[in-house]
């Protein structure tokens, strides 16, 4: 693994080359929200170290995406499928989500392959950034990572005194090292390899809020029909904020739009939630979670349960996203709590 | 603020002991020092969990609807604003005024979460709040905190108009004075977007409804949106979308379509409360849209922000001889 320095100077041009040669996706604000979107101009990044600030996940799994377009032509269906995605670069991911991006990899990598996620997948690089300050719903840290863990990042910086640490993870994070040697140095290394450890420890110090998953699967395991879930779903407003926001929610669905000229159209997949009235709605008209309770209870089971039972990793990563901008509160701390009490 | 929380909990307790109501909806302790949770006791115990202050921003109105095809009655609390949720609900015959137990709060407005939480650190035990006119104090295990209302209120609640409920069957506390020029709305937020030029004005929207997530959560709060089927939720297979107002692509285009049907269909309807606006997770300045066509309807027949009474008639879907029809 190569650990390497840049300053602040370097940093800034670093992210102007970065832009030129690629396509740059990293943290931009607009009217107090802030996105992952394509950069066009390095001025617009906003790394700021204390905002609430929407996932990444999009850049692999877009709100929409045509999967293929279909025409009518004299005696045949012309179908024509998406070109493949140019390389790009993540930058500024946060470590909850370079680790939900392990969490989706098996939903769309196992064993039927999500062409369209992996394609990007393969072709995106993720520079992941260590936080500056622990919000105050943030738990990462009950789901075995941190603040400063890189997993799931292929270069991993680190701000420190005099610009960024760099470590590279893997071969994609050694590439970039090497095709940018230029801008970065060895010297400092060991004391700015000191400084990220004094970081971790400050920072696991800001955890304001405690949750403990010793024993919540187990219980979630035999607690199905428990009368929880109905008293719990009474306040939910059944929007689809919570997994909107949710780095790891990945339900879609599959729709047809004709248009664009005669007798044709195109095929495209559209962000889900478990939270919606038609969701997995059969065409008999049955739907298998009629109400709040059960939608309620899919999401946290999903989050806490199913996910481990499919693929060992779990469906949450304690990032708080679903906290802060629930309407009414639905916390899913309270809710590990409280399944830990009447389980 | 304490007098309103014991009268809130034992009114609660009162009418839930004597099986006056099944349910009372109201405020609990939320999970961050500046955060309330909608909440629904249903004994005397539960009762003492009630709580009011000016964090209590839910509407609690729309959750009247999960209950509508049953027969219980039920207890809910509302500040000025959401009353007229209860008037806009009887008057859509959603839910009839026998089931319904109004606990109205005279409101002395809801202080705004993010100001608050740049001077109170989250994780901080709300102990007490005092109501003291001009400012509130707000009292925790951190420290005594002053915010004056003039600089921390919620925007609407700074132009408050109905800090009383419009109706109620229990008052929890003594009516506010209204000073009459506060009485009328000047719409100085709509006049200024009525000034921009329509590009300025197409820019303006086109940024904010190309970031909409389309999550809904302005409907599902709002109780003006009170169908039973959405146009925008319409059960056909994917293949059949055609069939449908609005295509689940979340492009700014479908977002204009979702924004505009959505403002067609609570004009003359809207109550106002600005629910919408606040669950909003991406910033979308919706009242701006509403408000607009309360504005219009006003002008062009006359009438008050829906929900003030129940009403007899709505202005678009009643005839008046005198309505104007200079179009036809
Ligand atoms: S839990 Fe909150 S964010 Fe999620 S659907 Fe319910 S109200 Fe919406
Ligand atoms: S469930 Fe909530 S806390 Fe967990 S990863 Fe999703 S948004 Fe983050
Ligand atoms: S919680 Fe719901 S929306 Fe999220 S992945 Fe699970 S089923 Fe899908
Ligand atoms: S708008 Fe008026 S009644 Fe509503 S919360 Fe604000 S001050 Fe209270
Ligand atoms: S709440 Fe906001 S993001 Fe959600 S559908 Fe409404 S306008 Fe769009």
């Amino acid at each position: 693994m190569t650990v390497k320095l840049i300053n602040k100077d370097r940093f800034n041009v670093f992210l102007e080359r970065l832009a030129s040669g690629n396509e740059l996706v990293a943290p931009i604000e607009e009217d107090g929200n802030i996105f992952y979107r394509r950069v066009t101009s390095v001025n617009e990044i906003t790394l700021e170290a204390d905002a609430f600030c929407f996932a990444p996940k999009g850049h692999f799994f877009p709100q929409y995406e045509v999967l293929y377009k279909y025409q009518q032509g004299s005696n045949a269906l012309v179908l024509e499928e998406p070109g493949p995605a140019g390389p790009s670069v993540l930058l500024g991911v946060k470590p909850c989500d370079a680790r939900a991006l392990l969490s989706l990899d098996p939903v769309f990598d196992g064993n039927y392959k999500d062409a369209y996620y992996l394609d990007k997948r393969v072709k995106t690089t993720i520079i992941g950034l260590s936080c500056r300050k622990v919000r105050y719903n943030c738990f990462c840290r009950a789901f075995g990572f941190g603040p400063t863990s890189g997993e799931g990042a292929d270069l991993f910086l680190t701000e420190v005194k005099d610009g960024y640490l760099a470590e590279a993870l893997t071969s994609k994070g050694e590439a970039l090292l090497k095709d940018y040697s230029d801008l970065f140095t060895e010297t400092g290394v060991d004391g700015a390899l000191q400084e990220k450890e004094q970081l971790a420890v400050q920072l696991d110090t800001q955890f304001k809020r405690k949750v403990d998953l010793d024993g919540v699967k187990a219980r979630l395991d035999n607690m199905f029909e428990h009368p929880y879930w109905e008293r719990l779903a009474r306040k939910c407003l059944t929007c689809g904020i919570c997994t909107f926001v949710c780095p790891t929610c990945h339900c879609f669905d599959i729709i047809d739009e004709n248009g664009g000229g005669s007798n044709c159209g195109s095929r495209l997949r559209c962000w889900d939630a478990c939270m919606f009235t038609d969701f997995t709605l059969h065409t008999s008209g049955h739907n298998p979670r009629p109400g709040k309770k059960e939608r309620v209870r899919n999401r946290f089971m999903h989050k806490l349960k199913y996910h481990l039972d499919r693929y060992r990793v779990t469906g949450c990563v304690g990032c708080g996203r679903c906290i802060e901008k629930c309407p009414v509160n639905m916390d899913i701390i309270q809710v590990i709590a409280e399944i830990k009490e009447v389980g | 603020m304490k007098q309103i929380v014991d009268r809130l909990r034992q009114e609660a307790a009162r009418l839930l002991a004597a099986g006056d109501v099944a349910m009372v909806i109201g405020y609990a302790k939320g999970t961050d020092v500046a955060r309330t949770t909608p909440y629904f006791a249903t004994n005397e115990e539960e009762a003492q969990n009630l709580t009011w202050n000016p964090f209590c921003t839910n509407n609690l109105v729309k959750y009247l609807l999960d209950f509508r095809f049953e027969d219980t009655k039920l207890a809910v609390v509302v500040k000025g604003c959401d009353s007229k949720g209860i008037n806009r609900l009887i008057y859509d015959r959603q839910f009839p005024r026998e089931r319904v137990v109004v606990l109205g709060v005279p409101c002395g407005g809801l202080l705004d979460r993010s100001k608050v939480l740049a001077t109170i650190d989250p994780g901080a035990e709300l102990q007490s709040v005092e109501d003291l006119g001009q400012e509130f104090v707000v009292r925790t295990d951190h420290g005594e905190f002053t915010f004056a209302k003039e600089q921390y209120l919620l925007p609407k609640c700074a132009v408050c108009r109905n800090p009383n409920p419009v109706i109620s069957d229990v008052l929890l506390g003594e009516e506010l004075p209204v000073a009459e020029e506060e009485k009328s709305d000047t719409f100085d937020d709509i006049v200024e977007m009525e000034a921009l030029d329509p590009a300025a004005k197409s820019a303006f929207w086109d940024r904010h409804f190309n970031r909409c997530l389309r999550c809904y959560a302005c409907r599902n709060v709002c109780p003006a949106c009170n169908c039973r089927e959405c146009a925008f939720e319409q059960a056909v297979p994917g293949w059949q979308q055609e069939a449908c107002w609005l295509s689940k692509k979340a492009s700014v285009d479908n977002n204009y379509t979702f924004h505009l049907i959505r403002m067609f269909d609570v004009t003359g309807r809207c109550i106002d409360c600005g629910e919408c606006e606040r669950v909003c997770p991406v910033n979308i300045p919706l009242r701006k849209l509403y408000r607009k066509v309360i504005k219009d309807v006003q002008e062009l027949f006359g009438d008050t922000t829906p929900g003030l009474n129940i009403g007899d008639g709505l202005p678009l879907t009643s005839y008046r001889k005198e309505d104007p029809e200079e179009f036809m």
